[in-house]
């Protein structure tokens, strides 16, 4: 009596579309990272004035003893925790070409980012591996993440 | 051996300002105005995410909602506890079994119970009231029915256990919904 079906449109169905639409703002230590990484391409983290713990992406406040941070420059460089390989986009369609999305351990902070991996074939990333930032061009870049472009080994 | 005299860090009288300078998350904030952000002041992202999806009635309310079409009520066996249920369903939740088999009931019930609205669905007066009834299909197992409404009956003459007929619509308007039955209507009176 039961037939297996995966399509729904096969059944009696209705459709409908969700209204929704957000502007997420970067916060205090947020907006000095990216407006640092538009002007100037530099790196920034947070340093607790107390225990000295490094946030990278920067943080205004430590969240173990909740003494305030300071923003300090950080090269940027850092090497890889994880990472995992993407054939399909957001919409399940195919790549032209796979993308490394990475945990990538910033040196000189006790943080991680995730972003893309390039110059660098899917077979040869290794975890361990040292990588460093590839940005867009000064008047290209818009104060976002993808601002980073990719991290290529160093 | 106990001390004596208070430890140097025994907790002191904290005062309210330094539980605000202590604990940043309690400071007052910064607030973001809308010319900060369309001015582009703050760094910030935005999006409108296509948010579509399809809803299913699923296999069985699907042929349910069919036979309706067709100016049928259907309902379901099962062999095992031999109920015939209503609304229709693919699996017996009582023997845990997939049904065996379909059967067609008759568009006559008896009111189970009912209710008597005098708002709508958003909460708005109605100009009459309306008479939602769970209606025990004929043919079905007894308790099985189908939530409706009454219709050509004043609410002070419904009762429990009032046989009723389904009112269809005309053929060609039904659509395969549960409003291809317009309401039941009564079909004897108590006197």
């Amino acid at each position: 009596m039961m037939e297996k079906t995966t399509d729904p449109t096969k059944l009696r169905h209705w459709e409908g579309k969700i209204e929704a639409y957000w502007v997420y703002t970067s916060g205090k230590a947020g907006d000095y990272f990216f407006k640092r990484l538009k002007e100037e391409g530099k790196f920034t983290a947070a340093k607790c004035r107390k225990c000295g713990k490094v946030y990278f992406p920067p943080r205004i406040y430590c969240e173990r003893d909740f003494e305030e941070t300071e923003f300090i420059d950080v090269s940027g460089e850092g090497e890889v925790r994880s990472f995992t390989i993407a054939r399909l986009d957001p919409y399940e369609r195919e790549l032209p070409k796979p993308q490394i999305y990475a945990l990538i351990h910033i040196y000189g902070t006790d943080g991680s980012l995730i972003h893309l991996l390039g110059e660098v074939e899917p077979e040869n990333v290794k975890i361990g591996m040292k990588v460093r930032p590839v940005l867009k061009p000064k008047e290209e870049r818009e104060g976002r993440i993808t601002d980073i472009l990719y991290f290529k080994p160093a | 051996m106990m001390a004596s005299s208070a430890p140097s860090s025994a907790p002191r009288a904290v005062k309210k300002m330094d539980w605000l300078r202590a604990c940043p998350p309690y400071a007052p904030g910064t607030y973001v105005r809308e010319e900060d952000i369309r001015g582009e002041k703050v760094t910030f992202i935005e999006d409108r995410p296509d948010l579509r999806y399809s809803w299913t009635a699923g296999q069985a309310i699907s042929r349910f909602l069919n036979g309706l079409k067709e100016g049928k009520i259907y309902g379901v066996k099962c062999n095992k506890c031999r109920r015939i249920m209503v609304p229709p369903r693919v699996f017996c939740e009582l023997c845990y079994k997939p049904i065996d088999e379909w059967v067609e009931l008759k568009d006559t019930g008896t009111v189970l119970t009912f209710s008597i609205s005098y708002v709508g669905p958003d909460a708005e007066p109605l100009p009459e009231p309306v008479i939602p009834a769970v209606i025990e299909v004929d043919g079905a197992s007894p308790g099985m029915g189908i939530l409706h409404i009454l219709g050509e009956v004043k609410p002070e003459d419904v009762y429990i256990g009032m046989r009723v007929k389904a009112v269809w619509k005309d053929e060609k308007e039904r659509e395969g919904a549960i409003t291809d039955i317009k309401y039941w209507k009564p079909l004897e009176m108590r006197r």
